[in-house]
């Protein structure tokens, strides 16, 4: 009888061991499902009830229907448009003028990061400004990321409101821009105004339009075929487009916004 | 009978630091794993005796490599979510037979889109029997982040989530099915990807007999 004892005894004392450590397992995944973080290793992330993940999109018809003429937009002129533009222009060049209108951004970024309290952010986006218009000619290379290893930072006004508690809004489709929310939108409206003092040499429209072109057009050729591809293999590719951007949206936040400090 | 206590404590001390290291002795090391799949892949890309495959013998290949690693059951578990358990086992196969191929045709239609991308692995992390393996994707003009997210089955890991710039490829179907399933009901979105993988197919076959682009 006392060995039966002992043995049961030793067998509850494992049995408390392995509790242990499944409790300590279920904390770890419940404090990763509570922090709100994307984690990709917690059932929690793909178990969430529909109501919970589901966006919130009270304009779906009118968002719909802009997407349905960004589509074709896509298809019949700007597709069209980015691949001659491609043709003549070699990647090189293209990817120079990319790096040329990402630097333009950089002081309204370095702003944005001040308004966020993320002071390493601001430096770091101060430091790639000074480096990339000397060193990369105007910004037409990106010394900073390729010799220095600064990558880039991503702020904008739309992330400053986020910040300071101003929730999205609702989901907007927006002509020719594509995927946003309320509150980014009009972040980036304002943002984009902040911009006008390069342009304050030409209040022309049509040239100011003209270089809002050109961006666009740049960037449409550096990512032919993504969309496309989006589209293929898609079942709505509206429900598929507005879920990407959300979790692309996510993923670039966490990982430039880091809580509560660095 | 004195001396079971010290038996005991004995084996509590010798076996607990024992099992504990053979614990982590048994995980294996999933970016290892992933190493030589991802090799073999890509040498099967790169491989110009493939340059005139009108059968596209390299497609069987690369899907037969691919079902060593991707867990297709799971994939479709997760992204049917409370749809999955409603269904018989014969209604599951169905599905996962189903969406296995569609994934098929989205890779395969993209072998011909293989210009020499390199592959770099640039961290995992490990949680008891998930595991997630960081990669980019290091075309000529840009990187991409490509996340593989994975379960441990025996000592092999296996694949059930893609991601890409944060992407959930899982997640990003889980959401579009559920609208269907809203919508239609299961029956209806059994149409709708019964339809998507003929038209993936035709468009398969299309692409097989017209004749190769120059270059």
């Amino acid at each position: 009888m006392q060995i039966l004892a002992r043995t049961s005894g030793f067998l509850a004392l494992l049995s408390c061991l392995a509790a242990l450590a499944l409790v300590q397992v279920n904390a770890a995944v419940v404090h990763a499902a509570d922090s709100g973080d994307v984690d990709f290793l917690s059932d929690a992330y793909y178990d969430e009830e529909p109501e919970t993940i589901s966006v919130y999109d009270p304009l779906e018809p009118m968002n719909r229907a802009i997407f349905t003429f960004n589509d074709r937009a896509y298809f019949w002129v700007l597709k069209p448009v980015a691949t001659g533009y491609a043709h003549v222009l070699p990647w090189e060049v293209r990817g120079c003028v990319s790096n040329f209108f990402n630097n333009l951004q950089e002081p309204v970024r370095f702003v944005n990061c001040l308004l966020q309290a993320r002071f390493s952010d601001a430096g770091r986006v101060l430091a790639r400004f000074l480096i990339n218009s000397t060193g990369g000619v105007f910004g037409l290379a990106d010394p900073a990321t390729r010799d220095l290893d600064i990558p880039p930072v991503d702020a904008s006004l739309g992330q400053t409101l986020g910040r300071w508690g101003i929730g999205d809004g609702f989901y907007l489709v927006m002509p020719l821009f594509g995927s946003t929310t309320l509150r980014d939108f009009s972040g980036t409206v304002v943002d984009a105004l902040a911009m006008t003092p390069y342009y304050s040499w030409s209040d022309d429209f049509v040239v100011n339009a003209g270089i809002y072109a050109e961006k666009e057009v740049n960037k449409i050729s550096l990512h032919l075929g993504e969309y496309e591809d989006l589209k293929e293999l898609s079942f709505d590719p509206y429900i598929s487009l507005r879920n990407a951007y959300f979790q692309h949206r996510m993923r670039l936040r966490d990982k430039d916004v880091p809580f509560p400090d660095e | 009978m004195k001396r079971l206590p010290f038996l005991s404590l004995f084996l509590l001390l010798f076996l607990v630091p024992v099992s504990g290291r053979a614990a982590t002795a048994t995980v294996p090391d999933p970016t290892a794993q992933m190493r030589p799949f991802v090799a073999k892949i890509t040498n099967l890309l790169r491989n110009e005796d493939f340059k005139n495959d009108p059968k596209c013998e390299r497609c069987q290949k690369i899907i037969n490599i691919a079902k060593e690693h991707f867990d297709f059951r799971e994939m479709s578990k997760r992204v049917l979510g409370r749809q999955w358990r409603r269904l018989s086992p014969e209604q599951k196969d169905k599905f996962v037979t189903l969406f296995t191929r569609l994934l098929q045709y989205a890779y395969i239609g993209k072998i011909k889109d293989y210009a020499g991308q390199q592959v770099e692995f640039t961290g995992q992390r490990i949680r008891g029997r998930r595991a997630e393996v960081k990669t980019l994707l290091v075309d000529r003009d840009k990187t991409i982040p490509v996340s593989y997210i994975m379960l441990l089955k025996g000592d092999q890991w296996m694949t059930y989530d893609v991601v890409v710039e944060g992407v959930s490829l899982v997640r990003n179907y889980m959401e579009q099915f559920r609208e269907i399933l809203r919508r239609d009901k299961y029956a209806g979105l059994l149409k709708k990807l019964e339809e998507k993988v003929k038209q993936l197919e035709q468009e398969k076959l299309q692409e097989a007999t017209r004749p190769a682009p120059a270059g």
